[in-house]
């Protein structure tokens, strides 16, 4: 749906006489706040029980040299429904893991973060996704007919409100490309997404080329989360431009119990999530 | 509406007793075409009896029975002055010649003639005719009715490229943008390039800043009421331009043996305009037209009925990957009729529609959604004395919206088919006004509206537990949507919801001596449709929809105080205006929300309020060779919205924050020099404050991508805007018995190219993944030509 909203700009971007160019910005800096990215993603086909949990704190926009891992802080992780507890070891790094976690669809986790003597809390249930049946390439698909792009199909269920998170990356790339997807318009039917880099000179993505490889995702969400990562994306994405949603701060489920003021960034999410390489012929 | 004819008769039936009085009425036309002349002061020298002509070029006065010296002034025309004998009511029309010195000048007046805007009690009002707004530089040379008056003290745009204007910190959906008495929801083509009003077919504009007159209602910021040309009743003729973006071509003439006369304008940009400078984008077309229509037939003295009728459209066609369309339609169908000398009437049935397409190719999916209404009015105009008008009159509005219509193009497409529910309201609104000049030197306009809306059945309104469509999540600290818990039908014409109000309307000027007056004025107006845009700029895809159950009427009070001086024999005005003006019910949007394909918008608005104050000086030379104004204003606008019964602080926590439209400074000057008759130069200069915007205050790492966080809401600004415009206007022949008459209009928009940012944005280098902020500007230095002719 976004993609309507979408157009918009991008009209506006090959229409005009206008242009773009970098400029430097002087940026009210926020004090840094915790971030948290737990995401306990259960692939399809494994047991599921490494998981890691990343802790960092949030830092000017502008500064590239990050030195922001948490240390010494305690996670825990807690099946409600069975009462067992999942413990994650401090790295060193800002990363926390397990060995032993027990996924198990449906049910609701809470997490619990102590760091700096302020008490975090998440509460998150396991979706689980449908799987990716098909994986094809062709020129059509995507919004350039003579570029390379490739589509996953997958069937969504017949009970509404499903959430779908899909990440897509070409190995040797930087960065991933997120897309969201609800079943709000096209509710029990085959559904297929796909990918296509543009070769245009203003950006530096290069079109796929035969061979290359491209890793992709799909993860089931709850709805709180999908509205979640919908907005992170969409902001992303636009990083405000005048045709996206005035930007606004967007709040995870991590809740700061001692200072409710202090709430973290990120989000506990607990998904299954189906994954598929594919490389162009 | 006879009760209310027999209070007014009542009302000034003491005034009629005392003397001998009769009265003098008629039309005003122009002696070249036969154009009936708005807002000509008509007034008896030596009293201070005087009217101006109505939007039909009607006037009507009554003096004590006596000789006067009746005299017919029109900037830039040449005065009549004629002795009329008053010891019978009479007829008189008169026609008026254009000055030959002020041919090419700019005229612009504050609210027609000199004596009259000293004295009227009427505010922070400014009419423009087409001729100025031909004079002023303009993008690519095509003439553009919006952008010329954002020239004018209080009048801002909200960016290049974005639709609309805002008037006094408002929003673009507070304004009534009136074609011929149609509402037209969308004034832009190419997403807000250009404006819809292609300037050969309008003959003058008038924009109320705030002191709306009664016969107004329906949006609580502006009134912009745009009249178009009846159509030359004297000879055939065309008139025509080729530009850069566009051509036009008008015919005008007359019909039914003078008895009439027709206009026909249409104007098209040239398809493939911009895309085969590129090469991926060769076969697609994106180009708008839009075609004007007026007729006027004169069945006698007393009645003349006029046809009038808009219809413009854009087209963007983007290879695969989208089709889209959209455009306003309207047809307004007048029947003038003079009761008696005094009694001036006018019946209205209009029309209006606005609707967009689109087909997405790549999902196989086609939106399709439009707004319509029909309106019919009664207005009446009754000279009652040389100290009392009355204005009356009543309105009702029917309104139809399809906010949405989504269907598959293909079998294969995974999109379901779903139509969003049909929305049904009407308007309905009955008002009386009276301008009533209680000594010699103090006038006072008193008027009262009442407005009524009924949001009507037809559709699912949906219920939620606690009546509450949105829901503070306390733990999270966020809104989030209701829990709906059942649905009720409205039949069709069964009323959901009603809402009605009061609206006073009230003005006072007391003239200090000749050349100057003071002037205080409050109004209080409602708006029952509401814009939804959550985004920056207004685009042609937002969604109209209307109050009803969660959703509130906006109602605004507006206190207005102004101070008007001329100099030198009327060579210069200064008007100084103070206003300050609140809103109810301005709907937010809380952080998220997702407004498109849904119908359920209450569960992602609140009902907020919105504030405004600030201080317009326009100082203005109306004379000579060189003319023009220059327009200063200080303001400040902001909102907010409080948790209320969804609980919780509020969008932004609770606090107030600046609009969009908030502009501390705004600075225009506007001006032409007259160098011979061959060559006219004028010139915009325009400083404004940056937009309110929202940057990001640190970033962090998420999913491998850094993503930046926000503070509250428009703490920051962009950069200031500003440019400075040239043209030429050069006219080869001055021969004025030639039949064809050409000139050529050269111009350059933005001289010193200064790279006014239309958003900075924030983004993650996808090679580096180091952040970086950039800069979109619109418009760089742009040169243009345009060649006009009349024959």
């Amino acid at each position: 749906m976004k993609a309507i909203i979408k157009f918009t700009l991008v009209l506006l971007g090959i229409l005009f006489i206008s242009c773009e160019d970098p400029v430097s910005v002087d940026l009210n800096d926020a004090p840094p706040r915790l971030v948290v990215e737990a995401s306990l993603d259960w692939e399809k086909g494994t047991a599921g029980n490494e998981q890691t949990i990343k802790l960092t704190t949030s830092t000017p926009y502008f500064d590239s040299e990050i030195l922001n891992d948490v240390l010494g802080a305690t996670v825990r992780v807690t099946n409600t429904n069975t009462g067992q507890v999942f413990v994650f070891q401090d790295q060193n790094n800002g990363l926390y893991t397990t060995s032993n976690f027990v996924p198990v669809l449906n049910d609701t986790y809470d997490l619990e973060i102590l760091y700096n003597g302020e008490i975090y809390t998440a509460t998150e249930t396991m979706t689980p996704v449908a799987e990716i049946i098909e994986v094809s390439q062709s020129l059509e698909g995507g919004f350039d007919e003579e570029i390379l792009d490739v589509s996953i199909f997958f069937q969504d269920p017949e009970e509404e409100g499903n959430y779908y998170l899909m990440r897509f990356i070409e190995e040797g790339d930087l960065l991933p490309v997120l897309e969201t997807e609800s079943d709000e318009f096209s509710n029990g039917n085959l559904i297929d997404e796909f990918f296509e880099k543009d070769g245009d000179a203003g950006t530096q993505e290069e079109e796929f080329q035969v061979g290359d490889t491209v890793i992709m995702s799909l993860y089931g969400i709850s709805e709180q989360y999908f509205n979640y990562i919908d907005l992170l994306i969409e902001q992303y994405d636009s990083g405000g431009d005048p045709f996206a949603t005035t930007p606004s701060r967007v709040k995870g489920n991590c809740i700061n119990l001692t200072t409710p003021n202090n709430y973290a960034h990120g989000y506990f999410r607990l998904t299954e999530v189906d994954i598929v390489s594919y490389t162009f012929q | 509406m006879k009760h209310i004819l027999i209070v007014f008769f009542l009302l000034v039936s003491s005034q009629l007793l005392a003397q001998n009085k009769y009265s003098v009425r008629g039309t005003i036309e122009d002696k070249k075409n036969g154009e009936t002349v708005i807002g000509a002061t008509v007034y008896l020298e030596g009293t201070s009896i005087g009217a101006m002509t109505n939007e039909y070029g009607f006037f009507s006065l009554t003096a004590p029975e006596g000789t006067y010296q009746l005299v017919i002034s029109y900037i830039g025309y040449e005065e009549i002055r004629t002795e009329v004998v008053l010891n019978a009511n009479q007829t008189l029309d008169f026609e008026i010649t254009e000055s030959r010195t002020s041919l090419e000048e700019v005229v612009v007046t504050a609210d027609g003639s000199e004596r009259v805007n000293i004295r009227e009690p009427q505010m922070g009002v400014t009419q423009l005719k087409a001729e100025t707004i031909k004079q002023m530089p303009a993008v690519l040379g095509e003439v553009d009715l919006i952008k010329s008056i954002q020239m004018l003290p209080g009048v801002t745009q909200n960016g290049e490229g974005s639709a609309g204007f805002n008037v006094r910190g408002g929003a673009a959906d507070q304004n009534l943008v009136l074609l011929d008495e149609a509402i037209i929801y969308n004034t832009s083509h190419f997403f807000g390039f250009f404006s819809v009003f292609n300037s050969d077919a309008i003959k003058d504009i008038k924009l109320y800043k705030g002191d709306m007159p009664s016969k107004f209602g329906g949006r609580v910021s502006s009134v912009l009421d745009v009249r178009q040309k009846d159509g030359n009743s004297k000879n055939f003729g065309l008139t025509g331009g080729i530009g850069v973006i566009s051509s036009r071509l008008t015919a005008e003439g007359p019909l039914f043996n003078k008895k009439g006369s027709f206009l026909v304008a249409g104007r098209s940009s040239y398809a493939h305009l911009f895309t085969p400078a590129i090469e991926e984008l060769k076969n697609d077309k994106i180009s708008f037209y839009d075609l004007n229509l007026k007729a006027n037939y004169e069945i006698n003295e007393n009645n003349r009925v006029y046809l009038s009728g808009y219809f413009g459209r854009d087209i963007f066609n983007i290879g695969n990957f989208l089709d889209n369309n959209y455009g306003n339609f309207s047809g307004n169908l007048r029947w003038n009729h003079v009761f008696n000398d005094k009694l001036f009437s006018n019946l209205s049935l209009i029309y209006s529609k606005y609707d967009y397409q689109v087909v997405l190719d790549f999902v196989q999916l086609d939106w399709i959604a439009d707004i319509q209404n029909q309106h019919l009015k009664y207005d009446f105009g009754y000279y009652a004395s040389d100290k009392l008008k009355l204005d009356f009159g009543l309105s009702g509005i029917n309104y139809r919206l399809n906010p949405g219509e989504v269907s598959p193009t293909s079998e294969t497409s995974p999109i379901n088919y779903l139509k969003l529910d049909q929305k049904r309201a009407f308007e309905g609104g009955i008002y009386a006004s009276a301008e009533h000049k209680l000594t010699d030197k103090l006038t006072a306009r008193y008027g009262l509206r009442y407005s009524t809306f009924s949001r009507l059945g037809g559709q699912n309104i949906a219920d939620y537990e606690n009546n509450q469509p949105v829901v503070y999540n306390e733990d999270l600290g966020i809104y989030e949507e209701g829990e709906i818990i059942g649905e009720t039908f409205y039949k069709k014409g069964k009323s959901i919801k009603n809402f009605g109000n009061l609206e006073p309307r009230l003005g006072l000027a007391y003239q200090l001596n000749d050349n100057a007056s003071v002037k205080a004025s409050y109004t209080r107006a409602a708006q029952y449709l509401h814009l939804l845009s959550n985004t920056s700029s207004v685009t042609p895809l937002d969604v109209w929809t209307p109050s009803g159950p969660y959703i509130k009427p906006q109602l605004s009070n507006q206190y207005a105080v102004g101070y008007y001086r001329k100099f030198n024999d009327n060579a210069f005005s200064l008007e100084v205006e103070a206003y300050y003006k609140d809103v109810e019910n301005r709907i937010d949007y809380v952080d998220g929300s997702d407004l498109i394909g849904t119908n359920t918008i209450e569960t992602e608005i609140l009902n907020g309020e919105a504030r405004a104050y600030g201080l317009e000086i326009l100082l203005r030379k109306n004379k000579g060779k060189f003319t023009g104004w220059l327009a200063y204003t200080l303001s400040k606008s902001e909102q907010r919205a409080l948790g209320g019964s969804a609980g919780g602080p509020g969008i932004n926590d609770g606090k107030w924050y600046n609009t969009p439209f908030d502009r501390t400074h705004d600075l225009s000057l506007t001006g032409a020099y007259k160098l011979s008759d061959k060559w006219t130069f004028s010139t915009n200069l325009v400083f404004q404050t940056g937009r309110p915007v929202t940057y990001p205050n640190g970033q962090y790492e998420y999913e491998d991508l850094s993503i930046a966080s926000y503070s509250l809401r428009n703490e920051d600004r962009l950069p200031a805007y500003h440019r400075l415009d040239v043209s030429a206007i050069y006219r080869p022949q001055n021969k004025k018995d030639r039949r064809w008459q050409g000139e050529w209009v050269f111009g350059i928009y933005n001289v010193y190219n200064r790279r006014n940012a239309a958003s900075i944005s924030f983004n993650q280098n996808e090679e580096t993944g180091i952040n970086e902020a950039t800069r979109l500007s619109i418009f760089g230095i742009i040169p243009s030509i345009t060649y006009n002719f009349k024959f």
